[in-house]
């Protein structure tokens, strides 16, 4: 089968300020299509890749390629392939919505008066905006701007979609709205790279992701992979067992995978190092060796908690 | 993909940013009020002088018409220049305070297109004024019979002005990143380069005053003046100097143009270079050596013609009057070309300074191309980056200074004004030094510690020493020499003392003349040995530069778990 072909490359990217290395040498590849997610803490780095992305800003050095055009080179054509939302979402105050974006719809070459003003609407009716056609931008709601910033990014219809937070100030019916506005897009062949400090945020928009710390790619890959990859394969399993448990705990200290085991008030309570397999296993094991089961509940760490934990880490590294 | 550009520069009726503030700034209400408002006051003052210049002064039908014509002339120069300006730095400022720059950035336009977008779109709604006000000019030179030639230059000129004064504004309104700064940093560029520094015409660079639309207006005053004293104003101003460049004759409005231009070009490129990177030197070091090559050039030609016949020199002007008087010919004191020759060297200087800290590049910057360059297994960066250290440029920028100064300085000293005076050709050795001296003692501590201790060495070292001697000087005559000794601390001071220790025209007081030579040497030799001291330092800090960019991680051995992913 064939690949889908690489819509962002990335390759040995650095950038520093004067006394701060914000990038890494960061190599990253996106397929085309993907809603790829970016997440890391505040000063990981993502704003500044996604500057670098966007052609807004000279790495120290490295290689951004975007659907095969070299991105430090070739500027005028990368813009033509990027839509470029920051974060924060700014506008401009003495636009009205509808202006707003008919102005970029011109300046992106859409077409003449009426065809710009055309794909505008369409765009506004896209982000469930187009009440506020005549509003002036500033005036919005923080959603109603976000939405607004949106609207204009997918505008000229760009194959790479760079959006730096854009679901902060949502609310979750926006979110919800968001996710499915992306999905869309990525439905229609656009590759979408969003990044967000909020990592269950996107865990639920995203193809694939990535975990950025201090300048650093720390994990790549699904939501399970980048969970994998972090270490953080642990959970908690609690078996309630329906009469005496006998020798299972002993034979349970012994199991690959099984960091630890207490009994608390009549319940096995062990922490299991092991993928879904190795778990479900465990319990068939447990069921041969005599063990009736009354009842069993499984706890993860939390997207936060992952986060949090990179973060700590990464601190104190 | 369309890859045809969006609109070329010069398509600007397509220019999308223009038309943005087409739309932005022409809406009906505010569009209303700004032309009610100007139609008001040109109407007003149109009609009321002709009014009373008819009634009272009983002027001719002619010379009604052209009373009205400098005080509209000086309504759509403030429209223009003032409101169109702020307009242009303060829209400029707010794009960017507002975040929406980055969205601009972006848009598939060239640099160029982009500034012209910006130069006529933020003071469209001005330019509009400026148009309601016609009306009213139209009349006054239709009516009061202004030749068409005069009119047409006068409105030329203000078009390249207003050109120039607008793309300071945006020039102002790009690089400071305050809000409020930009605002007053546009203001003060534009009085300090517009008003103050064409005040250096009068020491003898005239180039200065074609910055302004002065030249010109002097010029048409004839006619925009009532009959007799638009002849008197003629016979006056016939009296001064003209446009001279070298030996060629160019009526005012035409050395205002190609005075102007030269800065409209540099702003220009300086702007494109922002809109291409964000990040980039206002000005490439070619460039910087080229435009103040072309500074000297105009200031040169454009003084040592006048020489001669003495309108170079401030007192002239004055002494006509004296000489009608007393019957007194006048000849220029030696303490005014002394005075035009430090003015001259001072302000060679200052400009050498401003290009000096475009080009010089910061620490983060110059270990940035360190580090890609030796990414790219490169043992040196390219000479003409940005990143790249200046000092050559900087240095031989000072050098074309120190012989343009010292030009300037033997033309007026071997003039037939000073008989028996001379500058030899050997001399001009010791005003290059002091150049070198100056602009190096600057450009190297901007590269090796940064722009903090430029501040603070002006400061202390350039500003103090020279309050605290002119406090001295004016304190008592005994102090002078002191107070020489402590101005020599100031760099400043050095073409001073340079000019005044060996030229012989000098002439000055006693306990003067003795300090001086002494204290030009003394200074000369420590401001030398700064400048030693500062390039071993440099130096060092190069090397320790290049040190830190070759060692913190440079290339991928030091990437982590799944620094490489799909």
């Amino acid at each position: 089968m064939n690949e889908p072909p690489i819509a962002i490359d990335l390759r040995d990217l650095r950038v520093d300020y004067e006394h701060f290395t914000a990038v890494h040498d960061l190599t990253l590849r996106v397929p085309a299509g993907q809603v790829f997610g970016l997440v890391g803490p505040n000063g990981a780095g993502k704003t500044s890749t996604f500057r670098v992305l966007a052609s807004l800003m000279q790495p120290t050095y490295g290689e951004v390629i975007l659907s095969g055009v070299d991105v430090l080179e070739d500027k005028e054509t990368a813009r033509r392939l990027i839509g470029y939302m920051p974060d924060l979402a700014p506008v401009p105050r003495d636009l009205k919505c509808g202006e707003f974006l008919r102005f970029y719809a011109r300046a992106y070459g859409l077409g003449n008066a009426r065809q710009c003003s055309a794909r505008a609407d369409e765009c506004l009716e896209e982000v469930a905006l187009t009440d506020c056609k005549n509003h002036w931008c500033h005036k919005l709601s923080r959603g109603q701007t976000q939405r607004l910033v949106l609207a204009k990014t997918m505008l000229h219809a760009p194959k790479v979609l760079i959006l730096d937070e854009p679901a902060s100030g949502l609310d979750p019916l926006a979110r919800r709205e968001l996710r499915a506005t992306l999905r869309k897009l990525a439905s229609q062949g656009a590759t979408i790279f969003i990044s967000s400090h909020i990592l269950t945020e996107l865990a639920e928009m995203c193809t694939s992701l990535c975990v950025m710390s201090r300048g650093k790619l720390l994990a790549s890959g699904t939501v399970e992979e980048v969970r994998t990859q972090l270490g953080d394969d642990s959970r908690s399993i609690t078996v309630v067992p329906l009469h005496a448990m006998g020798q299972v705990p002993e034979w349970l200290r012994l199991c690959n995978g099984v960091a630890d085991v207490r009994v608390v008030q009549g319940a096995l309570e062990l922490d299991f190092l092991g993928d879904d397999e190795a778990q479900a296993a465990l319990l068939e094991e447990m069921i041969q060796r005599g063990l009736r089961i009354r009842n069993f509940t499984e706890k993860r760490s939390s997207y936060e908690e992952i986060l949090i934990g990179v973060a700590e880490r990464s601190r104190l590294s | 993909m369309n890859q045809q550009p969006i609109c070329r520069a010069w398509e600007l009726w397509k220019n999308p940013i223009l038309l943005r503030y087409c739309r932005s700034r022409l809406r009906p209400t505010a569009v209303f009020v700004s032309c009610l408002l100007t139609v008001m006051v040109t109407g007003f003052l149109f009609q009321m002088i002709r009014v009373v210049s008819g009634q009272k002064a009983n002027f001719s039908a002619i010379d009604i018409e052209r009373t009205a014509l400098l005080p509209l002339l000086f309504v759509q120069g403030l429209i223009l220049f003032i409101l169109g300006t702020a307009q242009a730095s303060g829209g400029m400022t707010a794009e960017r305070d507002e975040g929406v720059i980055d969205y601009q950035r972006l848009l598939p336009m060239t640099p160029a297109a982009k500034v012209l977008g910006y130069l006529f779109g933020l003071p469209i709604r001005e330019y509009l004024m400026f148009f309601c006000s016609m009306p009213f000019t139209l009349w006054c030179l239709w009516k009061g019979e202004v030749p068409s030639h005069t009119w047409l230059s006068l409105y030329g000129v203000m078009a390249s002005t207003t050109l120039l004064y607008h793309l300071t504004g945006l020039l102002t309104g790009t690089i400071v990143k305050n809000r409020r700064w930009a605002f007053l940093t546009s203001i003060g560029l534009i009085f300090a380069l517009y008003t103050v520094i064409p005040q250096a015409a009068k020491f003898g660079l005239v180039f200065f005053k074609y910055l302004t639309i002065t030249p010109v207006v002097e010029e048409s005053m004839r006619y925009l003046m009532p009959g007799t004293a638009g002849s008197a104003w003629e016979t006056g101003r016939r009296l001064l100097s003209d446009a001279k460049f070298f030996n060629l004759d160019f009526s005012e409005a035409v050395f205002t143009y190609f005075s102007q231009s030269c800065l409209i070009i540099t702003f220009f490129v300086m702007l494109c270079r922002r809109w291409k990177d964000a990040e980039a030197h206002l000005l490439g070091k070619v460039w910087a050596v080229g435009f103040y090559t072309w500074v000297q050039v105009l200031l040169l030609g454009n003084a040592l013609p006048l020489i001669d016949s003495g309108k170079l020199f401030p007192t002239q002007q004055f002494s006509r009057f004296a000489y009608l008087l007393k019957g007194k010919a006048w000849e220029p004191a030696s303490w005014e070309a002394l005075s035009m020759i430090l003015v001259y060297g001072i302000i060679s200087l200052l400009l050498l300074w401003v290009l000096s800290s475009i080009v010089t590049p910061s620490f983060g910057t110059q270990i940035n191309g360190w580090r890609r360059a030796h990414k790219r297994n490169r043992t040196s960066i390219p000479i003409l980056a940005d990143e790249s250290n200046s000092t050559g440029f900087v240095f031989l920028m000072a050098l074309i200074g120190g012989v343009g100064w010292f030009g300037f300085a033997h033309v007026i000293v071997e003039s037939r004004w000073f008989p028996g005076q001379s500058a030899p050709l050997g001399l001009a050795g010791h005003f290059i030094l002091a150049m070198v001296t100056c602009a190096m003692l600057h450009q190297l501590l901007l590269e090796a510690k940064g722009g903090r201790a430029v501040f603070l060495g002006f400061i202390f070292v350039l500003v103090l020493p020279l309050m605290i001697a002119s406090i001295l000087f004016g304190a008592s005559e005994k102090f002078l020499a002191i107070a020489t000794w402590i101005a020599g601390i100031s760099p400043l001071c050095l073409p001073a003392l340079t000019a005044a220790h060996h030229l012989g025209i000098a002439n000055l007081p006693l306990n003067l003349s003795r300090a001086v030579p002494g204290a030009h040497l003394f200074w000369q030799t420590v401001h030398g040995l700064m400048v030693l001291f500062l390039i071993t330092n440099l130096w060092e800090t190069r090397r320790q530069t290049r040190k830190q960019a070759s060692t913190i991680g440079i290339g991928t051995g030091s990437r982590s778990k799944g620094d490489s992913a799909v």
